[in-house]
């Protein structure tokens, strides 16, 4: 009886969270003809028209140009946070180095509304020909995804005994090189978990593609707006919905797949941020 | 003794690139927004500001706009944060034995934090259409009757449900994991004591979960404060900048308006308030801490 009361529950609370979801997917297969007369949660001809448009390349929408600056913005700003992360998380968690300055200070910076480095950070890349890169964009995602990545790894590093280093030590080896054979190969879950955070975070990002980008390196989370303004006749619900689907699409997989090591990492971050 | 030294200089060698990293990216836009702060600037002066002292923030701290978003931000972020955190918690430990045995329904309900919020704010667009959406629509069908869920009255409560359907798996996750930690030898003694469940709940296992409580209440309040992007794709500002958070505020100030000076003293300010509070609650917590040991 209970727990027939916990399934209800569960559908309910699944239900409401996915709402939007699960609307975004089924508008997506209607036609145009459809969407005027059924706004409702099930479809009568499905279609696969909205798709096919989405990946018509016009002057105005490039869907292609859009997920490959997500996947380039991504992946620099998840690789080179992980590449500054690592080393100075070693030295963090081994030479207890700034442990009272720096680390508080960068998982302070997960906790400051960004915006307010936004402003200068536009003019700098004016300066430095940066705006409207995907360079420009990927430097800004790895200040997003660091405070993340250095305290899963610093975290990491302090599980793994110490003799470890000291047997390195004994050999002869030096720190860089016992981080990069001793310490690095060891940590590779930590660093896979770190990258795989990284990426879903950078793609999902928002706010910095907004503002740096107009047109040659804008993100998906960006472009797919543009959809929602095109052509004059208002928004064309079934191409948008098909849009925000391919745009979701990659993170929610990646989320699904990897939801063990995604929702340890969320707690390490939250409980030791 | 000289090889501990060489350590330490190699430690420092290697922790380099990031302080440099941070210097640049970070640092350096902080002066920038230190200086501009003082300065009449605009956008042909950028190069020339001219320090003229504290007028920009004289005139943030006349602007009405800007107390709106401030008060817009903390009511967002304070009620974001207590809905998601009670819903979490209850459903966290309501919903624990099926979990238990099946972790994909945690999959499942883990979903909404895969999504851009960008995105699912422009979903609720098309949720909430009065023609498209099928909110509206079933209203329609079964009431006969429908709301103006961005219209002036309603938007900063749609907005509150938006953040926290979305975030509320958030909170549901963390506290399933500190629900799940809880040694049953405790819950065991407890319980052959003949405490009932409900007092079991009270007195042994919500005290023995507040620390995670209280983190999860800071997060999510941190992130409703800050909130920017489905807010953004949802309501812009309006109605009549009714739904301007301070991240949005600063964002118009700067890119609609060209109020530059208007926009960095803001920065400036939530910069000075934000890292204020954070380290206040460093101190606070590394004091508990201490205490406890």
């Amino acid at each position: 009886m209970i727990n027939a009361l916990r399934w209800l529950v569960f559908a309910i609370a699944a239900f409401a969270m996915n709402f939007p979801i699960l609307v975004t997917l089924v508008t997506s297969f209607k036609s145009t003809r459809e969407l005027s007369t059924n706004p409702g949660l099930w479809v009568q001809a499905p279609t696969l028209d909205n798709y096919l448009a989405v990946f018509q390349v016009s002057d105005r929408l490039n869907i292609f140009l859009y997920l490959f600056n997500s996947i380039t913005v991504a992946f620099i700003g998840t690789t080179l946070a992980v590449v500054l992360a690592l080393p100075a998380a070693y030295a963090i968690a081994r030479g207890r180095l700034g442990e009272r300055t720096l680390l508080p200070f960068i998982v302070n910076l997960r906790a400051v509304p960004l915006i307010i480095f936004a402003i200068p950070l536009y003019m700098m890349f004016q300066w430095l020909a940066l705006l409207d890169t995907r360079l420009g964009l990927g430097l800004i995602l790895s200040i997003v995804n660091l405070p993340l990545a250095l305290v899963i790894l610093v975290n990491a590093i302090r599980d793994l005994p110490g003799e470890l280093d000291e047997a390195a030590l004994m050999d002869g080896a030096s720190r860089t090189q016992i981080l990069l054979r001793v310490i690095a190969p060891v940590c590779r879950p930590a660093i896979v978990t770190s990258l795989i955070f990284g990426f879903i975070t950078a793609w999902n990002e928002f706010l910095f593609g907004l503002m740096l980008t107009t047109s040659k390196a804008v993100p998906i989370t960006v472009g797919a707006s543009f959809f929602f303004a095109a052509s004059g006749g208002g928004v064309q619900w079934g191409v948008a919905s098909a849009v925000m689907v391919v745009g979701a699409l990659p993170p929610v997989l990646l989320g699904l797949i990897m939801y063990r090591q995604i929702s340890g990492s969320m707690t390490a971050g939250a409980v030791k941020g | 003794m000289n090889a501990q030294r060489a350590h330490s200089s190699e430690f420092r060698l290697l922790a380099m690139p990031l302080v440099l990293f941070l210097l640049v990216f970070l640092g350096f836009p902080a002066i920038v927004n230190l200086i501009y702060s003082v300065s009449d600037v605009s956008f042909e002066t950028l190069r020339q500001p001219k320090i003229t002292g504290l007028s920009n923030f004289a005139a943030v701290w006349n602007d009405r706009a800007f107390w709106q978003a401030s008060w817009f931000s903390l009511r967002f972020g304070a009620l974001t944060a207590l809905l998601e955190c009670a819903l979490g918690l209850i459903l966290a430990i309501f919903l624990s034995p099926l979990i238990e045995r099946r972790s994909w329904l945690m999959a499942i309900l883990m979903l909404p934090l895969m999504v851009a919020p960008a995105l699912v704010g422009l979903m609720y667009r098309l949720v909430l259409h009065e023609f498209a959406g099928p909110v509206p629509y079933y209203l329609w069908a079964w009431f006969g009757t429908s709301v103006s869920f961005l219209g002036p009255t309603s938007a900063f409560w749609t907005l509150i449900v938006v953040e926290t359907l979305q975030w509320t798996p958030f909170a549901l996750l963390l506290f399933y994991m500190a629900y799940r930690a809880i040694p049953t030898e405790i819950v065991e003694a407890s319980a052959m004591d003949g405490a009932r469940r409900w007092h079991l709940l009270w007195y042994i296992e919500l005290p023995l979960m507040a620390p995670t409580i209280v983190v999860a209440l800071l997060i999510r309040f941190i992130d409703g404060f800050r909130v920017f992007d489905n807010v953004y794709v949802l309501t812009g500002s309006g109605p009549g900048g009714s739904t301007a958070s301070l991240s949005i505020y600063i964002y118009e100030a700067f890119f609609k308006q060209g109020a530059i000076g208007k926009a960095v003293a803001a920065s400036v300010i939530l910069f000075a308030v934000s890292f204020a509070v954070l380290y206040g609650l460093n101190f606070i917590a590394s004091r508990r801490k201490g205490a406890l040991t």
